[in-house]
Formats: structure tokens, C-alpha cells, sequence
């Protein structure tokens, strides 16, 4: 029998058996994929917020000591759940909540426990990702902001973070399709998502190849509709590229109304390099000049 | 005489060992029209910046209406929002509309109600001849129209001072006029003003007084006549020299 004929069977025979179960694994790895990714954009936001507060030589010693502490915090926090693998950090805390409270404490679902894990991990990347996106928006619209008289919260919250907001959309989206995948390795703690199923699936008939097939078209699947997804939003946020024209009858054009006195003068402060007129009467003073002083 | 506004005193600035401003002294009263003027590098913008708290003078006093602002307890922002600037490269907020852009100030700091800051903005909005184009954001205007907004935005806050940071020097050239025709009209209208440019007949035309600065010191300030038509230090007749071969 052909090869490829064979594999359909076979993913026919395991989808027409297991499709509640493989539909219910999807179920729950978006669940925690979207829960995660969310509650670590807001982790990642406050991070990057603190890691970008401003702290002069002028400041008064308690607040730069309290800057100098909570950047530590922060960046402790964000060197070791970016330096360590996930898998590990979600059997770390999972079994040692119980294990340091003589097990008198211990999570009470395994979705709490796979959430918090996803979650703070997300918040680790997305804290670079934030302070990224906050430095790169423009310094100029600091000064402009400060210029009219608003203070750094102010500031933070009506100009720099919207922007620097749709600069990291592309980064939260890029975290969220890593978390589609990556929350795959929390059937360590008997978490029951998509790759879970998996497991269980082959373990009862053996059926490796086939299943795992399923199992990649079904990740691509959920890949591809979330980048798609991730576009519109961005587009959305882009707002329309056109934009109408207000006419009010009693306009008056400021500009262009003045007349100017100094036309032709050396302090003629108009384009005379664009001005086609001007530039000829120019020349041929040059050329007028020129003559003179040659003979 | 006028009220004085605006008190510069023994003003110095250093980045590091690097000294850019040095023993800075003028005065603006209410309705003046300042007019600094200067090679670049020789301190014009960073003496605007220092005047806006945008950056810390390393000492000397910058006195408004007699109070000393450059001190540790003073609220940097508030007085910044008596104090208007405009910049060269104008400093929009790209995420919001021109409208928004003349509306912020007045709503978050001066805590207006929407309405009253509407009404303000498109007053000034139309002032500048920009209020067709409340709609718009700043990425789809061009440099002329976005400074135009920028003036209103500043006008909007109702500043008693407005300092304009070479206002012109990053437009098109054909965009220049416009935008000089709002600072004309500006001053005609009494508005105080300090306006760092490389525009001389628009300091000879509108200002009051003309600021020579030559490598971070005043070298000769006076009225327009007197430092433009009759300079009597030889470094502002070199550099006026300049500008009439230009």
C-alpha cells in the first residue's frame, strides 16, 4: 500500500476517534496562550515603565535609591526567566510550592499554575521588548510634552506609550505565537493541552507518526490565524491613511497674507533658490557683477 | 516701562568640562520680540533650553516675573506651561490628530473641559489658517503646516512667553514664509517672544532687540538698528558679513 495513502488512513482513523479530544487539547493551549500572553504584556509594560523612569544627579537621595533598587528587582527578575528554561521553571514551581511549605500550600488547579509560569516568562521578554519600545519613540516628543507643561506621568500615559505601544505589537504578537507552541512543554505538570494529547493518544495505540501530523498541521493552523490576526490589528491601529478636509466659511489663511517688503532685498526671506523669477534676476545680476569686475 | 517678564542672570552652562553658555545676562519684558542670532555651536538653542528648564543651567538665575525657577523646589512643569515653546523639528504628538496635538495641554495640565480646549484650539488652529485640517495627523502634514500647528498648540496653553527654538531652519524653503507670517502676526498682536533664528530680516523687521551670541557669550545685544545696521564689535560684523554675501 502507497505510503501517503496509508498516513491519511491512519489520521482518519485518529481524528475519527480522538477529534473531541485533539479539539479540546487546541481548546485549552489558545486559552492559555491568549490568558498569558496577556497578563505578561502587563507585566512586561509595568517592568518596562519602571525601567524607564527617569533619575538625575538632581533627584533627592531616597528616590534614586528607590530607582536604584526596584531596576534591580526588575532586572533579576528578567535575567532569570529569560535564562532558564521554561519547562524547568513551570516543574520548579509547581512541585516547589508544596515542597517548601511542608505541603501545606500547593496550587489548586494545574491551569493556575501553567498560567503563572507562561505568564511571568512572557513578562521577562516583553520587558526588554517594552523599554525597547519606549526608547525608541522619539525623544522629541518627551520635550514636546514637557514643553506644554505635562510631568513624566502625564507624559507617559498621553504621548509615549501609545506610541511606543504599536511599536511592540509585532513583539507581543511574535510571544504569543511562541506561547502557542512553547506552553506544549507544560504537559510537564500534567497540563492538558495540545501536545498533551498527543501523548496520551500514542500511548494507547502507538500510531506516532500519524498523530504527530495531526498535531502539526493543527499548530500551523493556530500560527497562521493568529499572525493574521496580528496584522489586522496592526492596521487597525494605523488608522485610516486619509483624513477630511474641515471648511468653515469664515477661515481666513494666515499664511500669505502679509506682504513681503524685503522681496529682492539681500533680506528676502523667501526661497530665492526656488523662486524661478527671483533666481534668473539673480543671475543675471551675477553675470552683470562679474562683468564689472573682470574689466 | 513694561513689566519684566523674564530675568536671565549670570546664566552658565556646561555639558561636562565643555562650557557652551557662559555669564548670560538680558532681560524681556512684556511685548518684547528677542531676537538671537549667532553661528551655530555658539549656544543659541541650548540658552532657549535652559530658559524652558528643558535643560539645567549649571548656575546663574533665570528670574520669572522675580522668582528664581532654576531652584530644587520649583515645579519644572508648571512653569514650563506659562512658558511656550516651538521647536525645529516641531515636536508633534504623532498619535493624535492636530486637534488632539492643541487640545492635550489644556485638558491634562491646565485641566479644562473638553469643550473649552476644542473651542481654544480651533481658535488658534484658525489663527494659523490650520483649521481645516484638525483631522489630520502630523505624519500627513507637511513641515510648514506641522509648525503652524506646533505655534498653535503653544498658543493654546496661553503662555506668557513663547520661545521659538530656529522655528524655520528644518522647512522647504518655499514653506519659510508661512510660517514667519504667523510669527509676524504674532508679535503685531503684543505677544512676548524669543525667537533663536537664522532669519535676519525677520529680526531686523519684528524684533525689539537682537542678541549676538559668539562661542557661548552675548558679544553685543541692543535694539535692531543699532546690532544689525550699525554692529561695533568686529566678530558681528563678520558674521552679519556673511549673511549679506549669503
Amino acid at each position: 500500500m502507497n505510503v501517503f495513502s496509508k498516513l491519511i488512513y491512519d489520521i482518519g482513523r485518529l481524528w475519527g476517534k480522538y477529534w473531541g479530544s485533539y479539539l479540546n487539547g487546541v481548546r485549552n493551549t489558545l486559552i492559555l496562550a491568549v490568558v498569558a500572553t496577556a497578563i505578561g504584556v502587563v507585566i512586561g509594560l509595568v517592568c518596562g515603565i519602571l525601567n524607564t523612569i527617569p533619575c538625575s544627579k538632581n533627584d533627592p537621595l531616597p528616590k534614586r535609591a528607590l530607582l536604584k533598587v526596584v531596576r534591580f528587582i526588575v532586572r533579576a527578575y528578567v535575567e532569570i526567566f529569560r535564562g532558564t528554561p521554561m519547562v524547568l521553571q513551570a516543574v520548579f514551581i509547581y512541585y516547589g510550592l508544596p515542597y517548601f511549605s511542608n505541603n501545606t500550600l500547593r496550587f489548586s488547579s494545574v491551569w493556575a499554575a501553567a498560567i503563572l509560569v507562561v505568564s511571568i516568562n512572557t513578562g521577562a521578554y516583553m520587558a526588554e521588548s517594552v523599554r525597547g519600545g519606549i526608547i525608541s519613540v522619539d525623544p522629541g516628543q518627551t520635550e514636546g510634552a514637557m514643553a506644554i507643561g505635562m510631568n513624566h506621568f502625564q507624559t507617559m500615559v498621553n504621548v509615549i506609550l501609545p506610541q511606543a505601544f504599536r511599536n511592540i505589537i509585532p513583539q507581543i504578537g511574535n510571544n504569543f505565537i511562541i506561547n502557542i507552541k512553547d506552553t506544549s512543554v507544560m504537559f510537564i505538570i500534567s497540563f492538558t493541552e495540545f501536545f498533551a494529547f498527543h501523548q496520551y493518544i500514542t500511548g494507547v495505540n502507538n500510531l506516532y507518526f500519524p498523530s504527530a501530523a495531526i498535531e502539526m498541521v493543527g499548530y500551523l493552523t493556530m500560527t497562521l490565524i493568529a499572525s493574521f490576526l496580528l496584522r489586522r490589528v496592526e492596521k487597525w491601529m494605523d488608522g485610516s491613511d486619509n483624513y477630511e478636509l474641515v471648511s468653515e466659511d469664515q477661515l481666513v489663511m494666515a499664511a500669505g497674507t502679509y506682504s513681503h517688503p524685503d522681496r529682492g532685498t539681500p533680506f528676502d526671506e523667501r526661497s530665492r533658490e526656488y523662486d524661478k523669477d527671483r533666481q534668473d534676476a539673480r543671475w543675471a545680476q551675477a553675470r552683470n557683477e562679474s562683468t564689472r569686475g573682470d574689466r | 516701562m513694561d513689566e519684566v517678564i523674564l530675568e536671565i542672570r549670570h546664566l552658565s552652562k556646561s555639558f561636562g568640562t565643555h562650557e557652551v553658555l557662559r555669564d548670560i545676562d538680558f532681560t524681556v519684558s512684556k511685548g518684547d520680540v528677542t531676537a538671537i542670532i549667532g553661528a551655530s555651536g555658539s549656544g543659541k538653542s541650548t540658552l532657549l533650553r535652559c530658559i524652558n528648564l528643558l535643560e539645567r543651567p549649571t548656575s546663574g538665575e533665570i528670574l520669572f516675573h522675580g522668582k528664581d525657577v532654576t531652584g530644587k523646589g520649583v515645579n519644572a512643569p508648571e512653569y514650563r506651561s506659562h512658558v511656550g515653546m516651538v521647536f525645529q523639528s516641531f515636536n508633534l504628538f504623532n498619535n493624535m490628530t492636530v486637534l488632539k496635538n492643541c487640545m492635550a495641554g489644556q485638558v491634562k495640565v491646565l485641566k479644562k473641559s473638553k469643550e473649552e480646549a476644542r473651542e481654544t484650539a480651533l481658535r488658534y488652529l484658525q489663527q494659523v489658517g490650520m483649521a481645516p485640517y484638525i483631522n489630520a495627523k502630523p505624519r500627513q502634514l507637511s513641515g510648514g503646516q506641522k509648525q503652524r500647528v506646533a505655534i498653535a498648540r503653544a498658543l493654546a496653553m496661553g503662555p506668557e512667553v513663547l520661545l521659538f527654538d530656529e522655528p524655520t531652519s528644518a522647512l522647504d524653503p518655499e514653506m519659510v514664509g508661512e510660517v514667519l507670517s504667523v510669527m509676524r502676526d504674532l508679535a503685531a498682536e503684543g505677544m512676548t517672544m524669543l525667537v533663536v533664528t537664522h532669519e535676519m530680516a525677520f529680526a531686523r523687521d519684528v524684533s525689539t532687540q537682537v542678541v549676538y551670541m559668539n562661542q557661548g557669550v552675548i558679544c553685543e545685544q541692543g535694539s535692531p538698528a543699532a546690532v544689525l545696521g550699525d554692529p561695533q564689535r568686529q566678530e558681528t560684523k563678520d558674521f552679519l558679513a556673511r549673511f549679506r554675501k549669503g
